[in-house]
């Protein structure tokens, strides 16, 4: 009789002791765990090296048959360029203190998902070229050389980092392994290898403005059409101006906010703010992304596709840009934008907002607000009329978006503008908010669906500490400040924690801001029937007819 | 002796080494930090296989546990194997490693008390459990599925609105009436 496998040996994933050392065993490619290619003609026309096609499931990558060469060429230009990447090959001691620290290791439990082990991969190639003891001594001091398996590899655990930084808070060394991985990721597209859910977005932004390649006027046309969404839910039609000179604020924001449920809903959100103040302000078809995909492929990239802002401001000849909700916008904007484009234009000045007085002293060199410190300084000056009350259905806590948090220190902010437009605020465990929150799994452009399993996993601990609220404080809603995060979020709680719905902090401004001359308002943004709203009329009537 | 108490006796023992034999299923170099770091937050799976293996010791042992707590505390274990890189059978094999448990620590004592049908019931009691636990990981990967599906669409969803309202107001709508 032929013998089956018992249930212990189905389950053993790795023999009882490892045959092979962690830098010697190789990651498997399995669908769900890999995101799709960048397509060739796609490579070709933003002019990336070395475009090919090729199948991340398959043995052969089809890499230039110099690619050793350019690797190691290109690996030796980026250390002689970024001092700082030589600095953290050179200075860690493997003390540990990141390795816990990861979303993608706590959710896989792949030791390379340590932050230390990540970065191992690049630093032992380092330490076979440019350290004496790997030159001398080799293997036996952590050096390797490359093969095709090490750039699978790479590839591998370098679209397993979200560069959300957690790790770097632990460091005592301060080691950005966000950059690490930036830089491994320009060195795999020196050999052709990127993907597609990031160099799509970054052909469309080059070439038409936006991350899904609209033509400008019909790019105008989506967000009229949610100018009149928002003329539905509060009886005003909120102005759309485009492409105006002579304004004295440039706004830009993530363009997923035009296309995407529930980002939309922010958006709307910010017409209805903007219409309220009477902004005089102007949106851009140029620079109407402020998300820059650029910033997870190359510097390069990034600096390009960065400049359309500097470049749209001196056009349009406005004061200051102010920022909507967006992630990595604000890390690139905040850490490299004075490098790659700075300074601002001439026509630019320190923002100071007009309808409190406050200058923004802290973007005196950006030029740029976060609409999260404009809108709460508006209310901290008692400028909007808020009704908290229409949001008194939600229990609502907030994600820290990664980038905001730790690329800028924005915390409190955002806070301060959801306490005072809704009742019902709890936080979730300290460990995972703030400087130490937790990434939504997906961000650095991995918000993809194909890997949706992969996400999940990545996306746990933050999942986690949601359910842990939701259950024991009855929270049902999250509000964030990213617009990967207003993509990503909603399926990451559907599964951890279903119930829980996602929306931007706008939303929610706008849902409790009272506008002069509005109509009574018996639904929210999303035109959702208000639970609290009672029948004025009605009420009053009994009221009356009670005395 | 009752036979719940035998297995009350053997709890703290059988949950550890149960949820060492899950820990068992990572990589070799996750293990320790697995079997050591206690916060829930900063070490969400061993906090999650804890929770999971008291329940389910419990509801195995016979305790009076109410179906649904028992649903909810497997839950968010199962949702964690059901997506971590795992067969379905590895991801939800781990329920079978409990019956060796069983059987080299309660079994024997068990059977000198002759209450083997008593032991039987319990592990019966354990394949109902793997079933429903079953039912929950299909649910999982259902739900994972169905999220790629709504993803593709929310990422469109603007543009999927304003292509209907270009084609109400396309002259070749006319001409089809």
């Amino acid at each position: 009789m032929a013998k089956l496998p018992t249930p212990q040996m189905l389950v053993s994933s790795r023999p009882a002791f490892p045959d092979k050392a962690w830098l010697d065993t190789k990651p498997e490619f399995a669908p769900g765990s890999y995101c799709y290619p960048a397509k060739k003609e796609t490579m070709e026309l933003l002019h990336m090296p070395n475009p090919h096609d090729w199948d991340p499931a398959a043995e052969d990558w089809n890499l230039p048959d110099n690619w050793e060469k350019i690797l190691c060429d290109a690996f030796e230009e980026r250390l002689e360029k970024h001092r700082s990447l030589k600095l953290f090959m050179d200075i860690c001691v493997r003390c540990g203190a990141c390795a816990d620290k990861c979303h993608f290791f706590l959710g896989t439990n792949d030791p390379k998902n340590m932050p230390v082990l990540r970065a191992e991969l690049l630093r032992s190639l380092y330490r076979r070229d440019h350290a004496m003891l790997g030159r001398l001594l080799g293997k036996r001091v952590g050096a390797r050389s490359w093969d095709k398996n090490v750039v699978k590899e790479l590839f591998y655990y370098a679209y397993q980092c979200t560069e959300c930084r957690r790790c770097s808070l632990f460091c005592p060394y301060g080691i950005d392994t966000a950059e690490i991985t930036a830089i491994v990721r320009e060195l795999l597209h020196e050999v052709g290898l990127g993907i597609h859910w990031i160099m799509d977005p970054v052909k469309n932004c080059s070439f038409t403005g936006n991350h899904l390649g609209i033509q400008p006027h019909s790019f105008k046309e989506i967000v009229e059409m949610l100018a009149d969404d928002c003329e539905t839910v509060t009886g005003i039609r909120p102005k759309t101006p485009f492409n105006e000179k002579g304004h004295e604020i440039l706004f830009i924001t993530p363009s997923g906010d035009v296309f995407a449920d529930p980002g939309i809903y922010t958006f709307m959100g910010y017409l209805l703010l903007f219409h309220e103040l009477d902004l005089d302000y102007t949106f851009s078809t140029y620079a109407s992304e402020g998300g820059n995909f650029g910033s997870f492929t190359t510097f390069n990239m990034a600096k390009k596709l960065n400049a359309k802002m500097y470049a749209e401001a001196e056009r349009l000849g406005v004061k200051w840009i102010l920022g909507g909700e967006c992630g990595h916008m604000w890390r690139v904007i905040n850490q490299y934008m004075a490098t790659y484009n700075g300074p601002a234009p001439s026509n630019m000045q320190t923002p100071v907002s007009p309808y409190t007085g406050t200058v923004f002293a802290n973007a005196a060199s950006t030029k740029m607000v976060h609409i999260a410190e404009f809108t709460a300084d508006l209310i901290h000056h008692g400028k909007l009329n808020l009704d908290p009350s229409r949001n008194d259905h939600i229990i609502t806590t907030f994600h820290d978006s990664c980038n905001p948090a730790r690329a800028m220190g924005l915390l409190d902010e955002p806070r301060y503008v959801l306490k005072a437009v809704c009742n019902n605020f709890v936080e979730m465990p300290e460990n995972t908010i703030r400087e130490q929150t937790f990434c939504c799994g997906a961000g650095s452009g991995l918000n993809t669906e194909e890997i949706m399993e992969l996400r999940m996993r990545s996306g746990m601990p933050r999942g986690n500490a949601l359910r842990y609220v939701q259950q024991k404080f009855g929270v049902n809603h999250m509000a964030c400040v990213c617009a990967i995060d207003r993509a990503t979020l909603p399926p990451l709680a559907n599964y951890w924690a279903p119930g829980v719905t996602v929306s931007g902090l706008h939303e929610l401004v706008a849902n409790a801001l009272v506008m002069k001359g509005e109509a009574k308002r018996t639904m929210d943004l999303r035109q959702e029937d208000l639970p609290n709203v009672t029948d004025d009329d009605d009420a009053a009537q009994a009221q009356g007819e009670g005395q | 002796m009752k036979a719940i108490a035998v297995f009350r006796n053997h709890k703290e023992e059988l949950v550890r080494l149960w949820t060492e034999a899950v820990f068992n299923t990572y990589p070799f170099e996750t293990t320790g930090f697995l079997r050591t770091k206690k916060d829930p937050f900063g070490n969400p799976v061993a906090d999650m296989t804890r929770e999971a293996a008291a329940a389910l010791y419990d509801a195995v042992a016979g305790e009076n546990v109410d179906i649904e707590t028992t649903r909810n505390a497997l839950d968010r274990f199962i949702k964690l194997r059901a997506v971590q890189k795992f067969t379905p059978s590895q991801g939800l094999g781990v329920f079978s490693l409990m019956k060796p448990l069983l059987r080299k620590h309660v079994m024997p004592e068990l059977v000198i008390q002759k209450k083997l049908a008593d032991y039987l019931e319990a592990e019966s009691r354990l394949d109902s459990l793997t079933l429903l636990a079953f039912d929950l990981y299909v649910k999982d990967r259902e739900v994972l599925a169905q999220s790629r599906i709504t993803e593709i669409r929310n990422q469109y969803a603007q543009l999927a609105r304003w292509a209907q309202k270009l084609n109400a107001a396309s002259p070749l709508a006319v001409d089809d009436e």
